[in-house]
């Protein structure tokens, strides 16, 4: 009899919807987890830095775009101008920066990422005539074989242009000087064109020499 | 209820008992009808059955006139006299009764239609012909059925101008939960599981839940058997363009001793390479797909169980020249031919690729008490997605998105009957999903982790009187979401968002004289937005756009609270019409809609925004009402027994009613005439058809003002504003021109004891036509498909 009766008490009712509804709870929540866990974004590109250093002692020329929402709505912001002293020569190095990564963080120095990937990025460069003795003409965005000094070269021995070589123009003249960086895998060779492949990044900049 | 009549014709002169009459029954388009009953009014009156080529054979007859029945269901009964002397054939024709054959389909065919007014049918015979195709593809076929496509291998479909999560896919009685936000996320669903497709024309599925507002496309199975019977099928389709293989077969049987337990296995396997236009190949276009599924189950008179277990994988590769990062490589994608990349055939498939699988596993019974008939089912589905891009160095080899979607579904239902005069229909339904991006992708998530409950209750009627059947029903649902997601920042936000709406629907099917049936829906139907539409941000790799969620603030960027925007839930409301006649050589199918969508969802471009990559239009999704308006026409003339001519016409004019602007990847309109030649021989049971088609498919002269690429940078240079002080559509291409296709095809069904084989050989794109696709999203890049010749043998025993 007790045991019938144990049955239909209201305290085993509770006790049977209270374990109902733990055991719902814990299907349910094992389907929830916890927070997703934060991503590296090592392709983000939220800061890239031109630097001119004039050989045998000058000021050193440095110019930065900076986009700080990286995919968001917010414009990029060039400063500049690129101030240059005529007839002088320059080394041009080029460093890529992830921002919203922390700089302890491998995913923030993309220059690195670039150099071990030689072999699929190549730089180009355009800029207004007349603002360089050396190389002269106006870049190879718009011509492949048009002269730029390469300091460096990937593991095949093609141009990569992490660093280049400059000699500005005996005369004052101003104008333009653009960047890209193309991602080219499996398509970078002698005569890929800056229309090859994936752009990475794409920059222009206000140029002056005096 | 059979008149017999008696001999008119009496032997005369000398007897000879010794004649034969043989025949085939066939439709009106020419196909043989299996189990056509015919009686012949002899003394005793004979009688027997058509076999599966349609044919029958009365041997040992008496040389004389005699009369002739011939009855089959859903056509009507045909009476005639035959002299027969020595040996005689004849062909008979029978004529579509429409209003018995309306009844017989609504009623026996076809599963969860039933409280649908306006549908079309792709037939099991319809199917083979479209065998080794996508899903998508083959509901083509159907008339106001279209796709969105993403190259050669990604097709979505489309109903009267919808798609995505404005129609709902019922899977074996499942609704189908993938990552189907995505223009270019395919179903995933292997066509060879389906004896029949249908689709609904009207938002009516009430049963199902949310979502329809374009229509349902209803995929079914044939029933489990019930005896322990072996059966199955092997098809093989080989086809030239992408040199594809097709592998298929499905077993069935049963069991010795327990009648009503029934078993089917089934599996695909498809392999294909580089497709090529008429020009060059696409690179990258690769297949790689690998299906199964087993089900199992048992029924009687009252009650009945079954278990259906699929796995559906593909790797699909993407036209490699479609990938581009900023405006400056889109236009030199756009202007160059062949694309980049182009290179000679092969079947690998690299990056930009995407490898989906899915997983069902549904448990389904039924039990008739004194109520009515009880079913129930549960399904599991599991949904994973892995999209590969080109990408720095060694990223191409990871994942840029990786997404597991896990949903499961709970559906409870009665029905009561009511005399034939009435039956009711009440259930409620449960859904609970989870979707996960899966760690390690090295990119913001393009959509967030997610959680959604959604419940809902529904009650539906249907009414039958003398020549009208009226539905009428309603449904009420809810939807919680509990995101998680990081921001444009890489920083972590939570939210919670509920949203509840009603769907209600009438509709009635009137049957008239002279076969002639008329039916009218207006169904109302509502969804909740998409987590992809309310929070996704990022970059589409082939589009160089970038996309922004609904609740992404237009100036910040930061995730908003959906309370503090002015949303609203999209609702449909939808009028559907058709009319259907039958004369004596001609059938009439046609169908008007009007389909008009209160807070309409879309990605509207909103301006340009500068990173160092370069420059980049961006959309944000935005909410408009939209109207969409169109007809399906389709007729079918009999020439003769033998030769027909087929016409379909489907008609779509949709507009962005707010804002008074056209919308974008609206199909155009297109015009189909084919013309049949269907012979049925008796000597050697072969039946043979050949068909030849011609489609046209107009420009889309209803599409969005276009602002090319250099438009954009030349604005961009001159600091001028390249959307023109608006915010109407725009596209980057004006819409590709009008095409003919011609397609050809035939095919020879043969019987060799109890095996029917069944060869066809097809060849699409004929000529080899240079074209476009408005609606494929690959335009920009590559022209479409070259000639495909397409072989396809099936064995059915």
């Amino acid at each position: 009899m007790k045991h019938k009766q144990f049955l239909i008490t209201p305290n085993s009712i509770r006790l049977l919807m209270t374990g109902l509804l733990i055991s719902s709870m814990a299907v349910l929540s094992g389907c929830e987890e916890d927070d997703p866990k934060k991503e590296d974004t090592p392709e983000l590109i939220t800061e890239a830095t031109l630097t001119f250093t004039p050989t045998g002692g000058g000021t050193t020329v440095t110019v930065t775009a900076t986009d700080p929402d990286g995919e968001g709505v917010q414009d990029l912001t060039v400063d500049g101008p690129i101030n240059l002293v005529t007839n002088k020569a320059y080394t041009l190095t080029i460093e890529l920066i992830n921002g919203l990564a922390d700089p302890s963080e491998e995913e923030y120095d993309i220059t690195a990422e670039v150099e071990e990937e030689g072999d699929e990025h190549m730089f180009f460069f355009g800029w207004t005539n007349n603002v360089f003795s050396n190389p002269g003409g106006n870049g190879n965005i718009d011509a492949r074989a048009d002269a730029v000094n390469y300091n460096d070269e990937d593991s095949n021995g093609l141009p990569l242009g992490l660093s280049t070589s400059w000699t500005t123009a005996a005369a004052a003249a101003s104008g333009t000087f653009r960047v890209v960086l193309k991602h080219q895998p499996d398509l970078k060779t002698t005569t890929s064109t800056s229309s090859t492949g994936e752009s990475d990044i794409d920059l222009s900049f206000t140029i002056n020499v005096n | 209820m059979m008149i017999v009549l008696s001999i008119i014709g009496q032997a005369f002169g000398q007897q000879n008992c010794r004649s034969t009459f043989s025949g085939i029954v066939v439709s009106e388009t020419g196909a043989p009808l299996y189990g056509a009953s015919i009686l012949l009014a002899t003394t005793p009156s004979s009688g027997t059955t058509t076999n599966e080529d349609g044919k029958f054979s009365f041997d040992n007859l008496c040389t004389g006139e005699y009369q002739l029945t011939i009855q089959y269901v859903g056509y009507k009964t045909k009476r005639l006299s035959v002299f027969v002397d020595k040996r005689i054939e004849r062909t008979i024709q029978l004529e579509v009764d429409v209003t018995q054959l309306h009844e017989v389909v609504v009623k026996e065919s076809l599963l969860n239609t039933e409280h649908a007014q306006n549908f079309s049918t792709l037939t099991e015979k319809q199917l083979a012909e479209t065998a080794g195709k996508t899903l998508g593809e083959s509901l083509r076929e159907l008339p106001g059925v279209n796709t969105v496509q993403s190259g050669p291998g990604i097709f979505k479909p489309v109903i009267h101008g919808v798609h995505s999560q404005r129609i709902l896919i019922l899977n074996y009685g499942i609704r189908q939960e993938g990552q189907q936000w995505g223009a270019e996320h395919a179903p995933e669903i292997d066509p060879f599981v389906a004896s029949n497709i249908v689709v609904i024309k009207d938002a009516s599925a009430i049963k199902y839940g949310t979502d329809a507002l374009g229509g349902v496309i209803v995929i079914s199975p044939p029933p489990l058997p019930e005896k322990a019977v072996l059966g199955g099928s092997f098809n093989t389709v080989l086809q030239s363009n992408g040199r594809s293989g097709t592998l298929s077969g499905t077993l069935e049987g049963g069991a010795k001793g327990l009648t009503g337990f029934g078993w089917r296995v089934q599996g695909t396997a498809k392999r294909a390479g580089d497709f090529t236009s008429p020009d060059y190949m696409l690179t990258n276009t690769g297949v790689k797909e690998l299906n199964f599924s087993v089900a199992t189950g048992y029924h009687n008179e009252h009650k009945g169980l079954e278990v259906y277990w699929s796995h559906f994988s593909t790797t699909l590769g993407i036209l490699k020249g479609t990938s581009v990062s900023n405006l400056d490589d889109l236009v030199n994608a756009m202007e160059r031919t062949p694309p980049q990349y182009t290179s000679d055939f092969s079947y690998t498939i690299e990056e930009p690729r995407q490898e989906v699988s899915h997983n069902l596993l549904k448990i389904n019974g039924h039990i008739h008490s004194s109520l009515g008939e009880w079913r129930v089912q549960y399904a599991f589905q599991n949904n994973n997605r892995k999209e590969f891009d080109i990408r720095i160095g060694s990223l191409s080899s990871i994942p840029s998105i990786d997404l597991k979607l896990n949903t499961h579904t709970v559906e409870a239902e009665l029905e009561t009957s009511r005399n034939n005069k009435r039956t009711t229909c009440f259930g409620m339904n449960g859904m609970f999903q989870d979707n996960n991006n899966i760690f390690g992708t090295q990119r913001i998530p393009f959509i967030p982790n997610f959680t959604s409950l959604t419940t809902g209750v529904f009650g539906i009627n249907k009414y039958f009187f003398n020549n009208l059947t009226v539905d009428i029903g309603a449904r009420y649902d809810y939807r919680l979401y509990n995101v998680t997601g990081y921001d444009f920042k890489n920083s972590l936000y939570k939210t919670t968002s509920n949203f509840h709406n009603a769907s209600t629907t009438i509709g009635a099917t009137l049957q008239l004289k002279a076969n002639q049936v008329l039916s009218m829906n207006i169904s109302s139907a509502w969804r909740p937005p998409h987590v992809a539409e309310l929070y996704s941000l990022g970059t589409h790799q082939s589009a160089a756009a970038i996309e922004y969620g609904l609740l992404l603030n237009d100036t910040t960027n930061e995730v908003m609270d959906i309370d503090d925007v002015s949303f609203n839930t999209e609702q449909a409301v939808k009028w559907v019409s058709s009319y259907q006649r039958q004369w004596k050589n001609f059938t009439l199918d046609a169908t008007v809609y009007a389909n008009y969508i209160f807070n309409y969802i879309y990605l509207r471009p909103t301006g340009i925004t500068q990173n160092v990559r370069g420059v980049y239009p961006y959309f944000r999704y935005t909410q408009t009402d939209a109207l969409f308006l169109g007809a399906d026409l389709s007729g079918i003339w009999s020439i003769d027994p033998h030769w027909s001519l087929s016409n379909k016409v489907a008609l779509l004019r949709a507009s962005d009613e707010t804002n008074n602007d056209y919308l974008v990847f609206i199909p155009s309109n297109r015009y189909e005439v084919a013309l049949r030649y269907q012979s049925v021989s008796i000597a050697n049971s072969g039946n043979f058809f050949a068909e030849s088609k011609v489609k046209f498919i107009d420009k889309q002269h209803r599409a969005p003002r276009t602002i090319t690429v250099r438009e954009f940078q030349e604005a961009i240079e001159n600091d001028t504003d390249p959307l023109q002080g608006s915010e109407d559509n725009f596209d980057f291409m004006d819409a590709p021109d009008a095409y003919w296709l011609w397609n050809m095809s035939a095919g020879i069904s043969l019987r060799r004891e109890k095996v029917k084989y069944d060869f066809m050989v097809t060849s699409e794109n004929t000529l080899n036509t240079k074209y476009r696709e408005y609606t494929n999203r690959f335009r920009y890049y590559a022209d479409d498909l070259g000639t495909n010749l397409l072989l396809s043998i099936k064995c059915t025993f």
